[in-house]
């Protein structure tokens, strides 16, 4: 996504007011004369002031030009899908790690983003199946990190 | 002092520091000449390995990592006309048409030979420095301290950037990041979302691979691209010129290694700076500026012992006041936290043997860098044609366990890929992501510094300036602030358009 200033700006002060409704009320138990909403509302105030600079600035320089561009990459469609596969690859980690466990999960994800990136099936596989191997023994062998074995439960070293 | 010192030999030649040492140098090599692999991303991706070491082990790697991805970047910049880092973008002309001449032994020679020399002056300025300053910090208290870290944040965001607006507006956004959970001086739980998780904060090693590993991975992932071919050559003895090099431009050497300490040691710039601002100066005085980029070694000299003496520089505000002075010291003083080594002048009382230690992993750093330098120069041509589609998906596999191993949290798994999208996402929109990191590590420092400062002077903002040391600083903060504000308002009005993307 590729926004003009006057689009960030407008963003930006959204986040500010945000934030300033968020700390306005923060309890202050030790009544001291700055409790914890203190700083959160200067950095809000210098932030709503930025975005407004930024956001008049954009306004200014670009009038009837639209508010949120796609970048060149973005018009096309393989290099979004690829783009989209980094969120979708942690996403699924995330949600299938504990099931599937470490050695599997990791090699479902470098399979797929090998072929993404124009890597012929055979070597795909032998490298996911390599890099996995060496990731898992760097931190289950080198630093004791415990991953999860899911259904390889039974083979475990 | 000198017991110290022998403490702290005894603790960098232990045979495990000296292994992390030798692995983090042909790692931050190998990662430094691969184009499109940043230093920065080296030692991000590093950091949660450090998180099993103790302190100086863990320092040690992030310090040699750094330093060789530094020098390495030169690589691809002189066989493909590519920087591996930023740091070396600024000579990359000259040493590619060298290569184009037969004679990419001279370029990579020089930017090993000199990377050494600058690195190593940058070092001795270290350690001379820092604790003399941190002696004199001994007496600072929370309102000088306040300022120190505002003159930290302006200067990285007025000085160190092309857009101070929106490097201020990143800044403020790390600022704020900083406030999420119960780490503030009331204890009071903000911006959790009632999410026990994020009482702690936002946990800054996911986060830190994040900005720096999830999001590089990303980059590549829309610009695509195998690596470029590589113009297969012959690479000569590497040291042959060098002695008289270094005897025809010693003023070069010693001009470009100043230049690269000090901006070194001004917060926000970093060795890219340094690099091309050395470059401008050596083409400013020479005798012979036509002939820079075509080769010519006095540019590439000055530059190369620039950018990695300003590595080193850049520890100086790092250790004594925990500042950082770029993006890498960020995220060592995220590490130095990490370790309950929090930087600081009293770190010098305290801990004088581990920052010794510190001084001497980049002596040997430096030091190894001559013949590990030697050996991937010779393996350079083999190197760079790792294709990047390979490396970037194992890169993000690595950065998905590195950020679950700190905590076996998925959680953290997530934060690393929020931050990955927040970094792509700003830097997509030219808003610089090193402000962020800078506002994270050090939001926390600064309401605390403010806080105390305000509940000493009873809420009256003249607390913050009625001691004289503070005043000055807060002198110079305003003055950086005020200086650049007033030049973009003049550029404006001579209807020259301010730097607007």
């Amino acid at each position: 996504m590729k926004f003009n200033n006057l689009f960030r700006g407008l963003l930006f002060l959204a986040l500010s007011g945000l934030v300033a409704v968020a700390s306005w009320n923060l309890p202050n138990p030790s009544q001291q004369p700055l409790g914890p909403s203190a700083f959160p509302l200067i950095l809000s105030g210098l932030l709503a002031l930025c975005a407004a600079i930024l956001a008049v600035g954009g306004a200014r320089a670009t009038q009837g030009s639209p508010l949120v561009g796609r970048a060149d990459w973005a018009r096309s469609g393989g290099a979004l899908a690829r783009l989209l596969l980094v969120p979708a690859a942690v996403i699924f980690y995330m949600l299938f790690a504990e099931t599937l466990g470490f050695l599997i999960c990791a090699t479902l994800i470098l399979v797929i983003l090998f072929l993404a990136g124009g890597t012929r099936p055979l070597q795909a596989i032998g490298l996911s199946l390599a890099a996995a191997l060496v990731i898992h023994s760097i931190f289950y062998l080198g630093l004791g990190v415990q991953l999860p074995w899911g259904p390889l439960e039974p083979l475990r070293w | 002092m000198l017991d110290a010192y022998v403490t702290a030999l005894g603790m960098v030649l232990d045979p495990y520091v000296l292994f992390v040492i030798t692995a983090s140098a042909i790692y931050g090599l190998v990662v430094g000449c691969i184009p499109g692999l940043s230093a920065t991303m080296a030692t991000a991706l590093l950091v949660p390995l450090t998180f099993f070491m103790p302190p100086v082990p863990a320092i040690a790697a992030i310090v040699t990592t750094s330093t060789m991805a530094i020098f390495s970047g030169d690589i691809p910049g002189c066989l493909l006309r590519i920087p591996g880092t930023p740091a070396s973008a600024a000579y990359v002309d000259d040493s590619y048409q060298m290569t184009l001449k037969g004679k990419p032994e001279l370029a990579l020679g020089i930017g090993l030979w000199f990377s050494v020399l600058g690195g190593l002056f940058g070092t001795a300025v270290m350690m001379v420095a820092s604790p003399a300053i941190a002696d004199f910090a001994l007496g600072f208290g929370s309102v000088e301290f306040f300022w120190i870290v505002m003159l930290g944040l302006g200067g990285a965001v007025f000085i160190g950037s092309s857009t101070p607006l929106k490097a201020c507006i990143s800044l403020l956004i790390g600022l704020l990041i900083a406030m999420i959970g119960m780490n503030n001086p009331a204890g009071q739980p903000r911006f959790t979302f009632e999410s026990t998780e994020m009482l702690g904060g936002v946990s800054l090693i996911p986060m830190m691979v994040g900005m720096f590993a999830c999001s590089e991975v990303m980059r590549h992932m829309v610009s695509g691209g195998g690596a470029p071919p590589v113009v297969i050559q012959k690479i000569g003895p590497i040291f042959a010129n060098m002695w008289r090099l270094t005897k025809q431009y010693p003023w070069q050497l010693i001009r470009g290694s100043a230049l690269g300490t000090i901006i070194g040691i001004q917060p926000g710039s970093g060795a890219d700076m340094a690099a091309w601002m050395s470059y401008a100066m050596s083409k400013r005085f020479s005798k012979e500026p036509e002939k820079f980029g075509t080769g010519h070694p006095e540019g590439l000299i000055e530059a190369g012992a620039s950018n990695n003496s300003s590595l080193a520089g850049a520890w100086i505000p790092a250790l004594v006041f925990g500042i950082p002075g770029d993006s890498i010291t960020a995220i060592a003083i995220g590490v130095l936290m990490m370790k309950n080594m929090a930087p600081g002048p009293t770190i010098f009382v305290n801990n004088p043997e581990n920052v010794y230690a510190l001084f001497l992993v980049f002596v040997i750093a430096n030091l190894m860098m001559l013949p590990l330098g030697w050996a991937i120069i010779k393996v350079a041509t083999r190197v760079l044609t790792v294709p990047r589609r390979i490396l970037m998906p194992i890169i993000l596999l690595f950065a998905i366990v590195g950020s679950y191993a700190i905590n076996n949290s998925l959680f953290d798994v997530g934060v690393m890929l929020a931050f990955g999208v927040l970094a792509f996402v700003l830097e997509e929109n030219d808003f610089p992501v090193a402000p962020v990191i800078l506002g994270v590590v050090l939001g926390p420092l600064l309401e605390e510094y403010f806080i105390n400062s305000m509940i000493k002077s009873d809420g009256r903002l003249i607390g913050l300036v009625d001691r004289p040391i503070a005043a000055v600083l807060a002198a110079i903060t305003i003055g950086i602030i005020g200086w650049t504000i007033l030049a973009s308002l003049r550029s404006r009005k001579t209807g020259e358009q301010p730097a607007q993307s």
